[in-house]
């Protein structure tokens, strides 16, 4: 089989063709996680581009990526698989016909209810079984990329659960027996640490910590997913982006966001980053209204009089 | 090779990073898929499976270069005298004859540029006493100790002194500026040797160290008994114990379902059976608690209400609603401060704001504020829990108010470290104890843990 994740450097090099800036450190460790064979566990801050980085893998290993997004509540029957019990319905009903000549011909009441039972396989097989991600990504016939999307959200009873089936890849229903995987997903966690996962949880999984990116990484991702910037706009705009990071923020804002701004820039056909178009378009880069005022004071019109005029005076447009 | 690295993971250990046996076995896997050449690649093997918590990477970005040493030796300056006229090198070594006879050696040795051997470290380690360092902070200073021990301060000096001399000989100003950059450089390096040295033993004597010491020890140990020390390997397990509480209390909720019948639940479940009802759904009887819990911050009852706090802000998925509130002389709301943030910077913001005097606690004054400001935080399915010892310097208690405030909740839980025989003086404990649904006594952790357990178990 063609692999493109034989060395750490195609790791890199086949993640940069689907658009994702792999660092050497997560091009090493989604190496690793694949030779291994363990489930990787990616933690961030939100909108590093943990989620990006599952559908890149996928992308470069042209694998399916199943997604499971986990949610407060989120239980086998939504995460395995469920019985279809509608479509069971319809089928009786529409087969009364059937099964009245099969069973028609019967003499006693104990012979119908034994060819009743010869026929029984038919409602509970594969047909009837409305697959959920993880059974989907067990029984795929193809090599598929699992991403099971912010853990931590789920309940810690729905993370034991899990456990079991990331540790085997192997599901017993009741009516069918057990089924095992054919390949082995590779699979991927994200968390965006809102809770302290379990310790048994973590030790199954490789770890990878992304943070926020450097200058010059952000500065790349722009530039890739918005090539219509214009470079020296994109400079201001990440560095700006930068130094809101440095203040104090509610939520500080993420490379999404950096990049839903750049694309902002572009759409207005914004020609320098000058006070109007910080003013109008900055609500697409913070979120709270306590964040707009603070980075509005601080960063695009500071107070006057307080001491020597930043670095950033140059976006206040005077 | 091996060896070192399990030294590195008993180093992990004994600095409070749980590796578990898998763990380092699969460090281990990857080492051998990674190889050891690539330094970095090296790095990233250990770390990605040795460490899973955000928090411990700073223990094994300072720990993994004393094992592993920092990738190049410490940069050396060269050798001055290499590039010498004749008449200059000469010049130098009638200077350095007219040193005394010990510093002139360390002089020459530092003048070739040559590192410290392993036996000499060693003898100097002894010298300083660094075999029986077991703790990372003391790095700098032994290395300080080593360094004086070299007498480095006097070798400075006598440098001075021998570049004055090499001037006055009538070396240019320039090759004598030179040649003390040099020199300067490869004293720095012998620094950083000497550093490293320090930092590598002591890791190592850390290394043999049994891991954190009897955290359940500590458990059992009243708050008021314990160091600063053991406060901090409690707070520590504080998130793991909360960890497993919450999954106990998870688990209850969702199995306890023994309430009434779910009519609408129970027709969509048999809807399968053709709508014979063969499966009978009960409404879920145990609802979420909601919390108001109030508690005293002063000096005497920080630590527990901290501990409480880190509890209660730890199992929110459990909770409906939780309202914090502090009081020392007044009440404030603390709910703010826990959002999103880790509860032992929320209580240091907290304390910052409210700092503690002398006999100050006021919970009658605090009361009233409550009473003013946030009375229908309470309802009846909240459960109020007060944290404190009751003891109100003798100020007005406020009764009226707390019976108000514990009719309105459903259930009012009073968490007081003191056991009723030490409720006398200006303790008001008998006259709130009554209006209370439970007073329990939490003295220390275990108990505390108890106490949320009976809390959360409705």
């Amino acid at each position: 089989m063609n692999n493109p994740f034989e060395s750490t450097g195609r790791v890199k090099a086949s993640l940069n063709a689907q658009k994702y800036i792999a660092s050497d450190e997560i091009a090493t460790i989604v190496f690793l996680a694949q030779k291994l064979g363990k489930p990787l566990l990616t933690e961030g801050p939100a909108g590093v581009g943990k989620t990006e980085l599952a559908k890149a893998i996928a992308g470069a290993t042209g694998r399916e990526l199943i997604r499971l997004q986990c949610y407060e509540g989120l239980d086998e029957s939504k995460a395995l698989y469920e019985w279809e019990y509608s479509k069971q319905l319809l089928y009786t009903q529409l087969l009364r016909d059937k099964l009245n000549d099969a069973l028609g011909k019967a003499e006693t009441l104990s012979e119908a209810a034994d060819k009743l039972a010869k026929e029984e396989d038919v409602f509970f097989s594969s047909r009837f079984l409305l697959q959920r991600p993880l059974l989907k990504a067990i029984l795929c016939d193809e090599p598929t990329v699992l991403l099971i999307d912010e853990i931590d959200r789920a309940d810690a009873e729905f993370e034991a659960f899990l456990l079991e089936v990331l540790s085997d890849f192997q599901v017993s229903v009741p009516e069918l027996g057990t089924l095992t995987a054919r390949h082995r997903p590779f699979v991927v966690l994200t968390s965006n640490n809102t809770r302290e996962l379990s310790e048994a949880l973590k030790r199954r999984c490789l770890y990878l910590f992304i943070d926020y990116p450097t200058l010059q990484e952000e500065l790349a991702v722009v530039r890739l997913k918005v090539p219509e910037l214009n470079p020296k706009l994109a400079q201001q705009a990440v560095e700006f982006v930068q130094k809101l990071r440095t203040t104090e923020m509610r939520k500080s804002p993420s490379i999404s966001e950096t990049l839903d701004w750049a694309n902002a820039l572009v759409a207005l056909n914004a020609k320098s980053l000058d006070k109007q178009t910080l003013q109008d378009t900055l609500s697409v880069l913070v979120k709270h209204e306590a964040d707009l005022q603070k980075a509005k004071r601080q960063l695009i019109a500071p107070p006057p009089g307080r001491g020597k005029p930043d670095e950033f005076g140059r976006f206040s447009g005077n | 090779m091996e060896s070192r690295i399990l030294q590195l993971i008993a180093a992990l250990r004994a600095s409070g990073v749980r590796v578990s046996l898998a763990e380092s076995a699969e460090a281990f896997s990857a080492v051998d898929l990674m190889g050891i050449q690539h330094r970095e690649h090296f790095r990233l093997s250990l770390r990605t499976t040795l460490i899973k918590d955000a928090r411990d990477l700073p223990v094994f970005d300072k720990l993994f270069p004393l094992f592993f040493g920092s990738g190049q030796p410490p940069a050396m300056g060269g050798n001055p005298s290499d590039d010498m006229t004749p008449e200059e090198a000469q010049m130098l070594a009638d200077a350095l004859r007219q040193f005394a006879q010990n510093l002139r050696q360390r002089m020459q040795r530092l003048m070739n540029g040559e590192q410290l051997s392993k036996d000499e470290l060693e003898k100097l380690g002894q010298m300083v006493g660094l075999n029986q360092t077991d703790d990372l902070r003391y790095q700098e200073w032994m290395a300080q100790r080593m360094m004086r021990a070299l007498a480095f301060p006097e070798v400075r000096e006598a440098l001075r002194e021998l570049m004055e001399q090499l001037k006055e000989m009538g070396m240019s100003r320039e090759r004598v500026e030179e040649m003390r950059q040099m020199i300067q450089q490869n004293m720095q390096g012998l620094e950083q040797q000497i550093r490293q040295f320090a930092g590598e033993r002591i890791a190592e004597n850390l290394s043999e160290q049994p891991p954190s010491e009897s955290a359940d020890n500590l458990m059992n140990r009243p708050f008021n008994a314990l160091a600063d020390d053991e406060k901090k390997i409690l707070q520590r397990q504080v998130k793991r114990l909360a960890a497993a509480l919450r999954t106990r209390i998870a688990l209850r909720q969702k199995r306890s379902k023994s309430g009434q019948l779910d009519p609408k639940a129970t027709i969509r479940s048999n809807l399968k059976y053709h709508g014979v009802p063969m499966e009978i759904k009960y409404r879920d009887r145990t609802r979420k608690p909601k919390i108001v819990v109030i508690c005293d911050i002063s000096t005497s009852m920080r630590f527990c209400s901290e501990l409480m706090l880190s509890f209660l802000f730890a199992l929110q998925g459990q909770v409906r609603k939780t309202h914090a509130f502090a009081f020392i002389d007044h009440l404030e709301s603390i709910s703010e401060d826990f959002s999103g943030v880790d509860a032992d910077e929320a209580i240091a913001s907290v304390l910052l704001r409210m700092p503690s005097g002398h006999y100050n606690t006021d919970l009658g004054f605090s009361l009233n504020d409550f009473n003013s400001e946030y009375l229908d935080t309470l309802n009846g399915q909240t459960t109020l829990i007060v944290v404190g010892d009751g003891r109100n310097n003798y100020n007005d208690p406020r009764l009226d108010i707390f019976t108000l405030m514990s009719r309105r909740a459903a259930r009012t839980i009073w968490l007081n470290p003191e056991p009723p025989v030490m409720w006398h003086g200006d303790s008001d404990m008998p006259k709130y104890a009554p209006l209370c649904s439970d007073v329990l006594k939490v003295g220390n952790l275990k108990e505390l843990i108890g106490a949320v357990d009976t809390l959360l178990s409705v």
